[in-house]
């Protein structure tokens, strides 16, 4: 069932927007190609936010889900700002939120959840799981959005700021902090 | 270790730890598509979007075969849809044989209609039965609204205009055994992406939108916003009244008036207004016909050298509006019974003014007449402006013939000028929602002409009383509202259905609250956006149970 994952992210920051831009023109109509691009292109994003605000490894999973079907239902009323990648996002965080209500539950996981969820992924190596693991352990709901936002979604922090609702120098001085906390435990233990 | 390093490393422990779940997520859109294809366009709410429910289909697909996938379509794909509005407006989905796969309410009434009833797998005459009987339970369909709209919407035309004559049959038959008549109009729907656009606009079926839509083509004194609000009956009334012809739409019965005062009441509450005696009338006609949003008979009439013109409520019999205007044709009758012969010498000889009859009218003549014109008492000294009365006089008279206090008035104009003959103020003004027009007799400051109609432009005073002066020029429309909602829930206008839109003062701040259901989540969007902004105040996204 698993199959190798081609990130198009490699290059880091965010995906090219006219790429993601071409990808929904086609799923608008009715492209299945242009949607199985898309989610190569963004899915790791969209479950990494998902994931950030969500804390549960079964409900990011099912927001990634919808988020595609929303896509993909969506699509043809989409028209291009230049911002492909945000919209996803906002989709994304609005579908989060929802979940968020559905469940009524904003607890955390204790750490433990993880452990056999990480096993499972074949693809993670003994850092990965360690650097997630201290990304839901470490970092507050916000600099976790935040973090995640700009490392994995290649947000500027301008664009963080106003998807999260943020002022831009709160998103600054958050993933500043956030940033320190991590490169302390990450480089001691590893 | 620099932040790069860091976010690289983040970024791929996330990466690595992605559920793979792109095969089920295709073939999920698969099957939606699959359904979107099969299926009339009316039917949003297809599948569930539960994953497995999903899988499920596209697998069926897969190993049924053409086979699997005939019996699939013949139970689960919606064949029909038949619309029934009355004000409740109901949508009942069937699928090939005639079994209801849902009952969507599409107002508030047709909730009460359709209450904890439910409809699932039963036959479609049985549920058109038991909503027809529980519309005349819950009171909608009586003696006094007895129309019925019945919309069938089917991808094969033949099948459509079957189904469509078999039910208004029906339903007639069933209108018929009460204690009063009905009327049901039928109508195949075909619809256009317009249309389609149309009913989501205004939440009401494509049924209404097709009917609606008819009759705007038909008559331009109506805009297909006026018409929303009206219930069938009232279109139908309307239909019959302007003698319109609608193609498409089959007709049994007529419409009831019941609910009306009906012309004779209403012509009396427009002779005792004007204070005219019923015999006297002259060139009089009555119409029903919808105006400022309510039915009015508008009612005519010439009276005794005067022009009448009122509308008359036809619910209430209130007036609404009233217009009194010298009668420039009008020949005054003489108590003289030479009269008739005067009139014929006139006419042949020409030589009028010497007939034995030394008062005979001469109505377009420059020669002022010292008597006998009603209403326009002596108004000879047109050249002396010394012996008009003051405009400041002119407004006190027509403010107190209007019976409004001077403070309370807005949007005051006057003008004098020469109307028929003589010099007259025309004053405009505006009170508490009614806009008046008075010419007032410059020289005697008698009212010759008074006329009060509603403003359609009334903004009803604020509470809050923060935009005194607002208007909705500085606000954003409903359209670009509705635009801001939809780009930030990410749905395309016509997945949208059950729309509703308002424009509110909440503590001051003049929003939009716009609700709507969208897509195949069957989700709940409710949003206020900002009236002057247009940001996202607030927004709420809900499962839809």
């Amino acid at each position: 069932m698993i199959i190798c994952l081609t990130s198009a992210n490699d290059s880091g920051g965010q995906p090219e927007s006219s790429r993601l831009d071409r990808c929904l023109l086609g799923i608008a109509d009715e492209d299945s190609q242009a949607l199985a691009d898309l989610y190569d292109c963004t899915s790791a994003s969209v479950y990494a936010f998902a994931l950030s605000i969500l804390k549960n490894t079964q409900d990011a999973e099912d927001v990634l889900h919808d988020c595609y079907l929303h896509i993909y239902s969506a699509a043809s009323g989409y028209r291009s700002s230049g911002k492909p990648m945000a919209w996803i996002l906002t989709i994304t965080r609005n579908l989060c939120l929802l979940k968020l209500r559905e469940r009524k539950r904003m607890a955390d996981i204790p750490p433990e959840n993880w452990e056999p969820y990480l096993q499972a992924c074949e693809n993670a190596s003994p850092e990965d799981r360690l650097i997630l693991t201290e990304c839901m352990k470490l970092l507050s709901d916000e600099e976790r959005q935040i973090v995640i936002l700009h490392a994995v979604a290649g947000f500027k922090h301008r664009e963080t700021a106003k998807l999260l609702e943020l002022p831009l120098s709160t998103v600054l001085s958050k993933y500043n902090r956030a940033m320190k906390k991590l490169k302390n435990h990450i480089g001691k233990e590893y | 270790m620099a932040n790069k390093d860091t976010e690289q490393k983040i970024r791929q422990a996330f990466s690595n730890t992605v559920p793979d779940i792109r095969d089920s997520i295709l073939s999920d859109c698969k099957s939606q598509k699959g359904a979107v294809i099969i299926m009339t366009d009316t039917n949003k709410r297809t599948f569930s979007p539960r994953r497995l429910a999903g899988i499920a289909a596209a697998f069926l697909l897969l190993i049924g075969g053409m086979a699997g996938f005939r019996t699939y379509r013949a139970n689960y794909s919606v064949a029909s849809t038949v619309s029934l509005d009355v004000n409740p407006s109901i949508e009942i989905q069937v699928n090939k044989k005639e079994e209801v796969l849902a009952v969507n309410p599409r107002n508030e009434d047709a909730q009460i209609v359709v209450g904890d009833m439910d409809f699932k797998g039963s036959n479609l005459d049985v549920a058109v039965n038991a909503l027809i009987g529980s519309m005349l339970r819950n009171g909608y369909l009586n003696e006094l609204a007895n129309s019925i709209l019945i919309s069938v919407d089917n991808q094969d035309p033949a099948k459509s205009a079957e189904l469509q004559e078999r039910l208004a049959n029906e339903i007639n038959a069933v209108l018929q055994s009460g204690t009063f008549d009905g009327a049901v109009l039928s109508q195949s729907i075909s619809a256009d992406s317009k249309l389609r656009e149309l009913a989501d606009t205004y939440g009401i079926t494509l049924g209404k939108a097709q009917l609606i839509q008819q009759i705007t083509q038909q008559s331009a004194f109506y805009s297909f916003e006026d018409l929303v609000p009206l219930s069938i009956n009232e279109l139908n009334l309307l239909t019959e009244s302007g003698n319109l012809n609608l193609a498409n739409v089959s007709s049994l019965g007529t419409a009831s008036d019941k609910a009306y005062i009906g012309q004779e009441k209403a012509k009396q509450a427009a002779i005792s207004h004007a204070g005219a005696s019923a015999d006297k009338l002259t060139e009089y006609e009555i119409e029903l016909d919808f105006e400022h949003g309510v039915m009015v008979y508008e009612v005519e009439f010439k009276c005794e050298g005067f022009e009448y013109d009122y509308e008359i409520d036809a619910v209430t019999g209130a007036v609404l509006k009233s217009g009194k205007e010298p009668d420039n044709d009008y020949v005054p009758p003489q108590t003289d019974t030479a009269q008739p012969e005067t009139g014929s010498s006139s006419q042949t000889g020409g030589n009028a003014p010497q007939t034995d009859n030394s008062s005979s009218p001469a109505n377009n003549g420059n020669t002022p007449q010292t008597n006998q014109s009603p209403g326009q008492a002596s108004s000879e000294d047109q050249n002396s402006k010394a012996s008009y009365i003051s405009e400041e006089q002119a407004k006190n008279a027509a403010l107190s013939h209007a019976g409004v206090s001077a403070n309370a008035i807005t949007a005051y104009e006057s003008d004098l000028d020469r109307e028929h003959g003589i010099m007259v103020y025309d004053i405009d003004f505006k009170c508490e929602g009614f806009e008046y027009e008075y010419e007032i007799d410059a020289a005697t400051g008698s009212v010759l002409k008074n006329q009060k109609e509603r403003d359609d432009d009334y903004i009803p005073a604020q509470s809050g009383g923060s935009q005194a002066s607002g208007g909705s020029g500085s606000y954003i429309s409903e359209a670009r509202a509705k635009e801001i909602a939809f780009t930030h829930a990410g749905v395309v206008a016509n997945a949208v259905y059950e729309y509703e839109a308002d424009l509110d003062d909440e503590h001051g701040k003049m929003i939009y609250e716009i609700e709507f259901k969208a897509g195949n989540y069957e989700y709940e969007y409710e949003y206020e956006i900002d009236a002057v902004s247009g940001s996202v105040l607030k927004y709420k996204w809900d499962e839809d149970d």
